[in-house]
């Protein structure tokens, strides 16, 4: 293997690139499992109609209208999917959460083919980030250190409205324990219905910003849904901390299994999911003790 | 622990019939489907032995159902052994898998459970699919069916491999309801209920765990050898998790925790499947839907909405007739 | 908006009619659903359209039945028994997946039903576990990438990496590659073969063909990946330092598009690109776009050649199974990809391959056909079909 520097600099990117992917997905999930207790296995199929909607809105106004429609398009839909569905499923197990939410993969994977057909769509990147900048005696693609930052954004307003505003303390009561937050006063049922929406909001952004990398096809959503289960099963369900914490095992392990040992790089997850689930069965950071 | 009702005696009297007359009388493809929905049947009623009895969810069935194929058609395939011992070899293997499984996950719950499972079914499929041994992407075939040519039964055809399919389901049935009436099977149901209060009252709790999981795992591993035998080819596909999901949803459609119920489900979604995909080339569409509809009614799948309307007037009838003292059925659906 | 009125139109066209007795019945086998269903649509188009053009003068119906084979071996060998003992059809065609065509090969040889292979390329197929029923008018994977290991060799390239993803298809193609390349005495530095359809990130292997040293690199990726691969490549800014080479799928018409700009200056070998100088090819992307309204791919022309193979053996006096596989074997025609035959060792095509630059044109990328490599039998392997009668 080589030695030199700039290859694991550039192989260190491309894994941070990768979890920030995966920590703009895992985040929505997590946080509307630890707030709600729901397991939305449409959270992949979500990305995907982010994806779509991006690739249709910029092909019309280019892709910052895209990046735009995407999130306000899955948000919409999220309202629909609350007031539909989720508001009745949630005292129902996680079974039944399952479930239904396994039966809207079906769905949404065949409404995006009836709407926009089989063949792979694309957003071409803009202009000014579709070349490369040199940092760190390296050049790297300038589209990728913007998901980077991207990533490093949400996750830094994120920790900020989690941990120093009132919307933030109000989810951190309802994460701990909803029955006693709403007995302070805290509107419980709309602030699920905010959080649902924004998680849904991050998860069509995550689409729109993997499209340009990655190529707009019916079963991204499906690709992409086992890969996020496993960042916030490490992780530990429900908390900021899991979610960034499992995006950046999951895209280091990825990234280095690939250049180091390529033979058991699609193994190398899974042992390590089933690793953490014997030795801390409830994830790294859970939200509750 | 599971109890037989009249309603449920009527339905699988039902589903017996309507299997052997379908066995007699259908023609090529008929006798395809049915075969389909015998060894879905067998998967389903593994999954509904750890889900219903045990609060098991478990997302890796249809993996360990590909762990019986592939066993199967290694042992038969490439060691050469014969059909029979290949098939016993397979279902102790699967119940081996299964059992180590089963215990791995044994202290994780609802969500986790279900994720652990899933980890544990992909890391399978990973594994299968990129070993050349198995043959890849691409799968194995030159697999033979049991020879009991000795019973004057040829299995090659299709007539009378449904029909020895559908004598192994009872028996499965049969073995399956031996185990959820036994000291195991009532000790699975007081820990899907409270874990502390069994294991106060001094049970191994991941013990039952393990131990039921790996019985249902040699279902799912004589599922898996029949369905090799079926097809006489297997690919990884088999293994993939979204073939566990269906499974689950075969489960919840027809009745959680009934047994009957989710073999009336395989009948549906097999039969829907055919109709549909006929139809539209969009109709996991409509299976979909089809399935929020069914989980969001709130009724336990099909045959336990069946239940709820009609089962509990006819079983009171039929009690106050046969006993004099109605037996209260202690289930949480 | 055009898609859903065509696969309206498909849907409308699955209700057939039964069949008159001197009716040909044909199965046609292809995904209509999952990650294949592009392909499925694209060969069918091209099968309706090549029995439509030359199957109207015979004076026999071609009665058409689908089925959805979803890609997968259990169900399609269902569809295929159904298709064989029920419906009776007198010949099968399709097939996309490799898995699918291994798993019913036993069935067809058994059932001794003409099987016209128009896309799975495992060379098996037409080589080791091959069958006088099964005769291929796609391509075979080997037969793709022999030509171009001694093409990019004459070309100066001596030092190559190569990635594909870990399957049966990617490793065939890469062999044959390399055994080709290393033959004509170039070097393989580094090979690589990425997990199938679970790879969202294609840095870290970039990175690694870059340290290799090597002089280009030679894929083969397809669908989806295809389009995640040449982005990613281009945005490394790899192509200029690094030329990407590959098997042709890669920059298949029906993907290039979504590649935009970065799948420019790939070059390519494949059995076809809508480009191709010749009366056939010209008529046919012209009727393919009167139908369709977009040009023709690699998969629209196997459909169309698999109905025109259909169609010569009917017009050679073929009414029944029998008679139809003797006489596919002895197909041979000038079409769109050039001269096409039957290999009578082995049923498999054999045909001229183009390599092939993916250049901006008037409007959008297009194909430049830079070389025409002569057409090859493939290898045996242990395949001895009897002499064809005549």
């Amino acid at each position: 293997m080589t030695s030199d520097l700039g290859f694991w600099t550039l192989q260190a990117l491309n894994a941070l690139q990768l979890s920030m992917l995966l920590f703009l997905l895992s985040i929505g999930l997590t946080v509307i499992f630890g707030l709600m207790h729901f397991v939305n296995l449409a959270h992949g199929s979500l990305y995907a109609v982010g994806a779509y909607a991006g690739a249709a809105a910029a092909a019309v106004g280019g892709f910052w209208m895209g990046l735009f429609v995407a999130p306000v398009a899955v948000a919409g839909m999220g309202v629909l999917l609350y007031s539909g569905l989720i508001k009745r499923m949630r005292r129902s197990g996680p079974m039944a959460q399952v479930l239904v939410t396994f039966g809207l993969i079906f769905v949404l994977l065949d409404l995006t083919r009836i709407f926009w057909g089989d063949l792979p769509l694309a957003i071409e990147k803009p202009g000014f980030l579709s070349g490369r900048v040199a940092l760190l005696g390296i050049e790297y693609p300038a589209y990728r250190l913007f998901v980077i930052a991207l990533g490093l954004a949400i996750f830094t307003g994120l920790a900020w409205v989690l941990g120093q505003t009132q919307v933030g303390a109000m989810i951190r009561a309802g994460v701990d324990n909803d029955a006693m937050a709403a007995c302070l006063g805290i509107n419980v049922e709309r602030l699920f219905f905010t959080v649902f929406c924004v998680g849904c909001a991050l998860a069509g952004l995550a689409g729109v910003v993997a499209a340009p990398l990655l190529s707009v096809t019916p079963d991204m959503g499906l690709q992409i849904l086992i890969p996020t289960l496993i960042v916030i099963v490490i992780g530990g369900l429900g908390s900021l901390k899991g979610a960034i914490a499992g995006s950046l095992i999951y895209g280091f392990v990825q990234t280095f299994g690939a250049v180091l040992a390529p033979q058991l790089a699609s193994v190398l997850i899974y042992a390590l999911l089933a690793a953490v689930l014997v030795i801390r069965p409830m994830g790294l950071f859970p939200a509750k003790g | 622990m599971f109890r037989h009702t009249p309603l449920r005696y009527i339905a699988l009297a039902l589903l017996a019939a309507g299997a052997l007359f379908q066995a007699a009388t259908a023609g090529y493809f008929g006798l395809e489907i049915l075969i389909e929905i015998l060894i879905l049947a067998m998967l389903v009623l593994a999954l509904d032995m750890v889900a219903g009895f045990g609060g098991m969810v478990s997302l890796c069935h249809g993996a360990l159902m590909g762990v019986g194929a592939y066993a199967f058609a290694t042992f038969g395939g490439i060691l050469g052994l014969t059909p029979l011992v290949s098939l016993v070899g397979a279902i102790a293997l699967t119940g081996a898998t299964a059992w180590v499984i089963g215990a791995v996950c044994a202290r994780s719950h609802g969500i986790y459970f279900i994720m652990a499972t899933l980890a544990f079914g992909q890391m399978a499929y990973s594994y299968v699919f990129q070993t050349p041994f198995f043959g890849g992407d691409d799968g194995m075939g030159g697999i033979e069916r049991l020879d009991l040519t000795a019973l004057g039964i040829d299995l090659t055809d299709s007539r009378s491999f449904a029909l020895f399919c559908l004598g192994v389901l009872g028996l499965v049935y049969l073995a399956t309801v031996a185990v959820l009436r036994s000291g195991l099977g009532r000790s699975l149901t007081g820990v899907m209920h409270s874990e502390q209060r069994m294991r106060a009252l001094g049970l191994t709790v991941w013990r039952v765990k393990a131990d039921v999981f790996g019985l249902s795992g040699m279902i799912a591993g004589l599922a898996g050898a029949l369905s090799a035998m079926h097809i006489m080819y297997i690919s990884p596909g088999l293994l993939d998790w979204t073939v566990s999901g269906e499974a689950l949803v075969v489960v919840i459609l027809g009745g959680l925790g009934t047994l009957v119920g989710p073999m009336i489900g395989a009948v549906a979604l097999v039969v829907l499947k055919h109709e549909l995909s006929a139809i539209t080339p969009y109709w996991h569409l409509v299976v979909g839907l089809l399935l929020i509809g069914v989980v969001m009614s709130r009724a336990n799948g099909i045959f336990g909405w069946i239940e709820a309307q009609i089962g509990a007037r006819l079983d009171k009838r039929l009690n106050d007739i046969t006993r004099p003292q109605p037996t209260e059925e202690p289930r949480d659906a | 908006m055009k898609r859903i009125v065509m696969a309206a139109a498909g849907l409308a066209t699955s209700f057939a009619l039964p069949a008159l007795a001197e009716d040909i019945k044909v199965g046609l086998m292809l995904p209509y659903s999952g990650t294949y269903a592009s392909l499925g649509n694209d060969i069918e188009a091209g099968f309706r359209l090549g029995l439509d053009t030359y199957g109207a003068d015979t004076g026999v119906t071609f009665d058409i039945l689908t089925e959805d084979t979803e890609a997968k071996p259990p169900v399609a060998l269902g569809k295929a028994k159904k298709l064989i003992l029920q419906d009776r059809v007198d010949v099968l065609s399709g097939i996309v997946s490799s898995g699918v065509l291994g798993a019913m090969r036993d069935l067809i040889h058994g059932s001794e039903v003409p099987l016209i292979v128009a896309n799975a390329g495992n060379d098996e197929a037409t080589g080791e576990a091959c069958s006088p029923w099964i005769t291929r008018l796609s391509f075979s994977n080997g037969q793709v990438n022999r030509p171009m290991g001694t093409w990019l060799h004459e070309q100066g390239v001596g030092k190559v990496y190569t990635l594909a993803p870990d399957y049966a298809a990617g490793r065939q193609m890469i062999d044959a590659f390399t055994a080709s390349f290393t033959d004509a005495g170039g070097e393989i530095v580094g090979q690589q073969f990425t997990p199938f359809g679970k790879t969202q990130d294609f840095g870290p292997y970039l990175a690694k063909a870059q340290a290799s040293g090597a002089d280009a690199v030679y894929v083969f990726y397809a669908g989806g990946e295809a389009i995640s691969f040449v982005k990613q490549y281009d945005s490394f800014g790899l192509k200029a330092d690094l030329p990407l080479y590959g098997a042709g799928f890669l920059t298949s018409p029906l993907y290039v598009n979504a590649e935009g700009p970065a799948a420019e200056g790939v070059i390519a070998a494949l059995h076809y690109v809508p480009t191709i100088e010749n009366d056939a090819n010209a008529a046919f992307t012209t009727a393919f776009m009167a139908e369709t309204g977009r040009l023709p791919s690699e998969y629209s022309v196997q459909g169309y050649d698999a109905a025109r193979a259909l169609v010569e053996a009917v017009k050679s006096g073929a009414t029944d199974r029998a008679s139809l596989g003797a006489a596919l074997r002895k197909v041979s025609f000038d079409g769109p990809r050039g001269k096409l035959s039957i290999d009578p060792v082995t049923n498999n095509l054999i045909q001229p391959i183009y390599v092939y630059e993916t250049v901006a044109g008037d409007d959008g990328l297009t194909q430049k056909v830079l070389a025409t490599l002569p057409a090859s039998a493939d290898p045996a392997n242990g395949c001895e079909l009897a002499p064809v009668s005549n």
